[in-house]
This record gives structure tokens, sequence and C-alpha cells, in this order.
């Protein structure tokens, strides 16, 4: 069993911003179809009740013998599936991130899987996914389809507006304010930790892991390593 | 009747998401498993969901629980200790009645019901 998507399928380039607007349309789209759009994002009814996607929860890992599978996605069949080890309360944050990044994978590139000359058929054979994604892959598709569950689940103006709640203001949060051990501050590693310490609390409000709401946060400059001085 | 459990599993699915409710929250409702659920609508599972949380799945959904229960394969737990109470009578009233169709059974059930009310000291 090859895992992620055949060479011969390789996705197209997609700048990120351009990620982060396939996200916000989706989103849109759910709330114009007149679903309730709250947060936590709930990625469950918009896979099953817009997107009409069937979900299902299995033993992926014994099925494909890796203990590293987490998903998986029929693109001919519209079907996603999660692995029966994330249905536990303390993966909750893991199970919805890897429903996000099936449904990125639907929504970013099925049309090009379909649109080339294969077309998905040559690979969807007796029952097999598209698309198995594994944790900690780095082939491009598997890093878009991250990119967009993030964005997706943790998008721009509702962290914002719940950042500025919880916070009490907008301001970043520099590394000097968190509890980071002192012998081991220069590391990268000590940073990460604290930075997700710091946030967990934050990140349950989109029932997300501690680490995916880190990532978010730095990339809107709310988690910097020191906060730069304003000139007014 | 029974269904299989693939045939059962497709029902429950259609019937859930026509109802609005999403794998994880319907598995809430009726406190099973989402994994579990799953297994049921997949047809997958390697037991049949008790008559029980049969019941509980068609309230949830508006349905009638006992053509459900029926549906799943199972027997609710009130009609299994009244055969129990009865062992000889009970059965055979049901081989007799078998065959009947639906209106036939429903005439009969009426019957009974107007023989009790009649019986019934005022």
């Amino acid at each position: 069993m090859s895992f992620g998507i055949p060479q011969r399928h390789r996705v197209q380039f997609m700048p990120e911003p351009h990620i982060e607007r396939e996200a916000d349309a989706l989103l849109a789209e759910f709330a114009a179809a007149g679903h309730e759009l709250t947060v936590p994002i709930p990625i469950d009814e918009i896979i099953e009740l817009h997107l009409r996607l069937q979900l299902e929860i299995d033993d992926l890992r014994g099925r494909f013998g890796s203990d590293d599978v987490l998903g998986a996605i029929w693109l001919e069949d519209g079907r996603i599936a999660v692995d029966r080890s994330l249905d536990h309360h303390r993966h909750t944050g893991r199970f919805n991130f890897t429903l996000a990044h099936e449904v990125g994978h639907w929504r970013l590139h099925r049309h090009q899987i379909l649109a080339s000359p294969d077309g998905p058929t040559l690979f969807e054979v007796e029952g097999q996914p598209g698309i198995v994604c594994r944790d900690g892959a780095k082939a491009p598709e598997e890093w878009q389809a991250n990119t967009f569950a993030g964005y997706l689940l943790m998008p721009r103006e509702h962290v914002r507006a719940a950042w500025q709640e919880w916070r009490g203001d907008d301001e970043p949060v520099p590394d000097a304010a968190l509890d980071v051990d002192d012998v081991a501050a220069n590391q990268d590693w000590a940073v990460r930790a604290a930075r997700e310490r710091f946030v967990r609390p934050f990140a349950d409000q989109f029932n997300v892991s501690a680490m995916a709401m880190r990532i978010r946060l730095e990339k809107l400059n709310l988690l910097v390593c020191e906060v730069e001085p304003r000139l007014f | 009747m029974a269904e299989s459990p693939a045939e059962f599993g497709a029902l429950l699915r259609e019937r859930r998401l026509k109802r609005g409710y999403s794998l994880r929250k319907f598995a809430e409702l009726i406190e099973v498993s989402p994994t579990y659920l799953s297994l049921i609508e997949t047809g997958k599972a390697t037991s049949r969901p008790t008559a029980d949380r049969v019941r509980r799945m068609a309230e949830v959904l508006g349905e009638d629980p006992d053509a459900w229960i029926a549906m799943a394969g199972r027997i609710a737990d009130d009609v299994k200790k009244i055969i129990l109470e009865q062992p000889e009578q009970i059965p055979e009233l049901l081989r007799t009645v078998s065959g009947l169709s639906a209106e036939q059974v429903r005439e009969l059930i009426d019957q009974v019901k107007r023989k009790r009310q009649e019986d019934e000291p005022s």
C-alpha cells in the first residue's frame, strides 16, 4: 500500500494566501447555506451536512498496516475515514484537525486529480482510498491540506476576536512573558513548549491541539519572540 | 422484519442526516462511542446494538421504536419478559397469528383491547 498521492498525481504549487481564501470560502458557503458558524468550527457538520461526504471511523492502522495512519479519503465516493485511535476525548483536537485535513484534500486537490488524464480510477480500485494520510507526512499535498485545516478551524477573524476577549486587548505575547525554563531558554523546543502551555486554554475554545493553535498564533504574530517597539 | 446490518446501518445514517445530526453529536445523544456508531452505520459492528440502544436511536430520530428494534434484529426487553412469563401460550399465540396481514393483526389487537375494556370493573 502506498501513502499520500501517487507521484503522477502530485499537486500544483499553491500560495498560502490562496489556501486561506479557499478555507474562508468554504466557511462562507456553509454559513450562506443557513448553518450556524460557531467556535469551535463545526467540522463534522461541514463534512456531513454541507459537503454531504460520508464520514466513517475505522481501524485504518490495522487496515493499512501502519501505526501512523490518521485518515483517508475516497475522492470518487466522497468518503472520509479517520482512524479509531483518534476517537478519544484526549485526541479531540487531532480528530478535528484530521477531518479538516481531509476536507483540504477534497477542496484543494479533488479537481486536480479528477482532471488528470488518469483520473482517480487507476488508484481508487478495490475499495482503496485515493489518499491515505500519515502523521508527519511531508509531501506538498499534505502540507497544503494541513495549512488548509489550520485556516478552516482557526479563521483569522474568529481567532483575533477570541484573542481580544481572552487577553483583553489585541497585543501579541512575547516569549519573555512566558514560563520558559531558563536553562533551556535558548532552545527552540523549550520556547515551543512554553508557548503551547500558554495557549492550551485558548486552543480548547477552538477544539484544536495546543500545537495547532501555537502555529496559527505565530502566523498571526500574536506569539512573538519580542514585541517590536511602536513608533507612536 | 429484520434488515441486514448493512441495510439497518444505511437507514440509520440516512435518517440521522435527515434530522441534521452529525456522527459525533448523534453518538453523544444515544450514549455510544462515535466509532461504534460508525461501525453500526457501515454494517461492520461485530455485535448488533441492544434493543434499549435502538429504542433510544428511534426516540431521538422520532421513529417507531418497536419497528426499529425489529429492523435491528432485536426483541424488546418487555416482549421477552412477556414470553418468558407465559412460555407456552404466548409462543402459541404468535404462531397462530403468524402469516396474517398487518390489517388482520390490527383488527385482532383492537378486539382484544375492547374485550379488556369490557371486562374491566367499572
